[in-house]
């Protein structure tokens, strides 16, 4: 079994200082049942209580920080993280904050690697807010992922904190649909004589850091932030919810966004939001979006939080084009409110594709475009997981969208046997398909992609409905950067 | 995004022949800023003034784009020369009429032919330059968390910032921050700045302090220029350190110490601006 559920070392895991952890490793009360994502930071596994019967929830994300391995000053950087999401974890609760758990300082010296790594067991989520945005968002379904977001803001702000970090990736949605903010690691607790500001690390994602930010100068604290920088951020949220993950501002890269946001900021240029955007979100973007601090300082989460209820309240919403109740009889706020949460508990669960985030920076690639294919779209109900399909070539990930016969990718009849043609099913997938996956069988037949990443491990997926042959083929895992926590296959029956 | 400064050195500045005479000028760009060169007129204006007559009335112009700048050269004959004085003689040519060349260099100096052999210039900082954090390469970076202030482990600012940062990092000395004569003499023996002056180093570390890591200006300023500067260089170090920008691993960059007896740790006091600065030869 060792190695079989290996990641890549090419999605970013990148240092020595991660190596993956056998399902069934203990950590503190925790057992790992599987890896879910890698990053720069760390690696996020799959968890259970290792001892039945608490009251702790039966799967958890295990984030895992390590230190070893890293010059003491990184190792720092990495505790200060760990250390500011513990203590906030201690003092926060909030429906709408991710919870951590519990908190492990591993010390296993026969495991370099591992031996001082801080483990921060939380709550797990169904996905990232992230992983919605590629589609289109109804105004209903918009009001209650934004409604949660302010709902958690507004409680952070009102206990005293900045999140210093809001972003999609940060904003979790549960299996039921709910939202949670997520990764509490630059959290900043306002201090000043007024409790107007604290002092955060100097640290950020461009493109939600608020224009006065570049102009911020650095004490030894860190640098000042103060609750509007949430604001601004929790701006450019509500415009990628409602433009399908579209920034505000023009450019094409982070830098040029933020060059953009700048220029706005200093007056040279206007505010030009996506047509697609409804009214009533504008303005609530607009202000957000206020150039100064302290014109966006009169939009608090709090008050955000009630002009969307107000929104929400009134009788037709005309802004919501595509909303599914368009033209029906106006229903009463509550009923609604629960549609939409199956709703997108059920949409989740279709896009989320196995991308089970509970972390910051563990997103691997982003894999092409957010199309579910044919074969994702085919019998996948009581799947045991997901897997998105990863094409090792670059020029076929750039063009995944177009379905190229060269850059489709065979499923194998029979992981035991040679990938030879009578060992493929006619069924091709694409780069960026997302497959239904029974289960994994670690020691088939090993396959190198295209650069060197060699694995034995096979995944049992399940071909679209209609498609000739038996119903199930085999994808080497080389061919996804997913490893869902999925049952051992029984032994396949070799072909006749 | 704070955009771009660019800085024309006045007569007195340099005393070199072919520089443009009068009073140094210095200007910030900001994003989507564009500042017009060349030698003016009523009818042309400029925002930089190049007083030589070989230079047309519009010369050319800079705008900030991103996180760098455009060259464009009005020039229907002239080539002009963009130098990276730092890159070991790299630079760029931009062609006559050639609009928004894209200039890669955080630092740069315009050059511009006149008659003779004569040039005029001027100089561009860049301090945008994004870098991506040591850790966490490869993947995408656009929505990752990163470290905002970077800064380029190969310039000679960042030489400058490690030996600063030496003598703590070394755990020789909790307090002492080396002085400026101390950074010529560490500095002196290696091979990407070799002539390294004084005043050089203060420049850099101004840099630092204004440009790059932005440090706030400790209260009571208003005390002594030396005392103000070693406040600057003890903040710089204080904070390099607290926030990672300068680690371990970053001594290697430095050359070889002489002797690693304690003479190098002596903590020297005072450090005026380049007086009795003392160059050391060889190793």
């Amino acid at each position: 079994m060792q190695g079989s559920s290996g990641r890549p070392g090419s999605d970013g895991t990148g240092s020595e200082g991660t190596r993956p952890l056998p399902p069934g490793h203990r950590i503190g009360s925790w057992e790992v049942t599987g890896p879910i994502a890698a990053g720069g930071w760390g690696t996020v596994y799959a968890g259970r209580p290792a001892a039945p019967g608490t009251d702790a929830p039966g799967t958890v994300a295990l984030k895992i920080l390590p230190t070893g391995g890293l010059a003491p000053s990184q190792a720092r950087k990495v505790a200060e993280v760990a250390r500011r999401e513990v203590e906030f974890g201690r003092r926060a609760r909030h429906p709408r904050l991710i919870r951590l758990l519990d908190s492990v300082e591993v010390s296993d010296p026969d495991q370099p690697f591992l031996d001082g790594a801080i483990v921060l067991v939380m709550e797990r989520a169904a996905c990232s807010l992230r992983e919605r945005l590629g589609s289109a968002v109804t105004g209903a379904e918009g009001a209650r992922l934004v409604g949660g977001i302010c709902e958690g803001l507004a409680h952070l702000h009102r206990s005293g904190w900045v999140h210093g970090d809001l972003k999609p990736d940060n904003v979790l949605l549960m299996a039921d649909g709910s939202v949670k903010l997520s990764d509490f690691g630059l959290v900043t607790e306002l201090t000043g004589t007024h409790g107007t500001h604290g002092y955060a690390p100097p640290m950020g994602t461009f493109d939600y850091l608020p224009p006065e930010r570049w102009n911020a100068s650095l004490s030894e604290q860190g640098v000042q932030v103060r609750p509007s920088a949430d604001i601004w951020a929790l701006g450019i949220v509500i415009h990628q919810v409602f433009a399908s993950g579209a920034s505000p501002f023009p450019g094409a890269t982070p830098v040029s966004r933020a060059a953009a946001a700048q220029e706005y900021a200093d007056g040279r240029a206007s505010l030009r939001l996506d047509p697609a955007v409804p009214p009533f979100w504008r303005e609530l973007v607009t202000d957000c979006l206020a150039p100064a601090h302290a014109a966006r300082a009169g939009h608090t989460a709090e008050s955000l939080l009630a002009r969307i209820a107000a929104h929400m309240a009134t009788a037709d919403t005309p802004d919501t084009p595509d909303t599914p109740a368009a033209g029906k009889p106006r229903r009463p706020r509550r009923p609604r409110t629960l549609r939409t949460a199956l709703t997108a508990a059920v949409v989740c669960g279709a896009l989320a594709a196995g991308w089970w985030y509970a972390a910051r920076d563990t997103a691997p690639p982003r894999p092409g475009p957010d199309e579910v294919s044919a074969a994702a779209a085919g019998p996948s109900s009581g799947a045991a997981g997901r897997v998105r399909v990863f094409n090792a070539e670059q020029t076929c990930r750039d063009r995944a969208g177009g379905r190229d016969p060269n850059c489709s990718l065979g499923l194998a009849v029979d992981p035991l046997h040679p990938y030879t043609p009578d060992n493929v099913v006619p069924t091709r997938v694409w780069h960026g398909d997302v497959l239904a996956v029974d289960c994994q069988y670690p020691q088939g037949l090993p396959i190198v992609d295209e650069t060197g990443l060699r694995s034995s491990q096979w995944f049992r997926v399940r071909l679209p409905a209609g498609s000739s042959g038996p119903g199930t083929a085999w994808l080497p895992a080389v061919r996804t950067k997913d490893r869902p926590s999925v049952p051992v296959c029984p032994r396949p029956t070799p072909l006749p | 995004m704070r955009g771009i400064v660019v800085h024309l050195p006045g007569s007195s500045d340099t005393g070199g022949a072919g520089e443009p005479c009068g009073d140094a000028v210095t200007l910030r760009l900001a994003p989507g800023e564009v500042a017009r060169f060349g030698r003016g007129s009523p009818t042309t204006p400029v925002e930089l003034r190049l007083v030589d007559a070989a230079i047309s009335r519009l010369a050319g112009e800079i705008r900030v784009t991103d996180d760098h700048w455009q060259l464009s050269n009005h020039s229907t004959t002239h080539s002009y020369l963009v130098e990276n004085p730092e890159g070991a003689g790299e630079y760029l040519r931009v062609p006559p009429r050639r609009a928004g060349a894209p200039i890669p260099f955080e630092f740069s100096r315009v050059v511009l032919p006149t008659r003779g052999s004569a040039t005029v210039s001027f100089q561009v900082y860049a301090p945008d330059h994004v870098y991506l954090d040591p850790d966490g390469m490869g993947g995408p970076w656009g929505s990752r968390t990163v470290t905002a202030y970077s800064l380029d482990e190969t310039a000679t600012y960042f030489l400058v910032l490690v030996a600063l940062c030496e003598p703590r990092l070394r755990d020789e000395s909790p307090v002492a921050v080396p002085t400026t004569p101390q950074i010529v003499e560490r500095l002196g023996g290696h091979p990407a700045c070799p002539r390294l002056t004084a005043r050089a180093v203060s420049s850099h570390i101004d840099y630092l302090a204004e440009e790059k890591i932005r440090i706030s200006t400790p209260a009571g300023a208003d005390a002594r220029r030396d005392a103000r500067r070693n406040g600057k260089r003890e903040a710089l170090v204080g904070l390099a350190l607290r926030f990672g920008l300068v680690r371990e691993e970053h001594l290697a960059l430095l050359p070889p110490r002489a002797g690693n007896g304690p003479r190098d740790a002596e903590p020297r006091t005072g450090g005026g601006n380049g007086a009795g600065v003392v160059r050391q030869t060889g190793e």
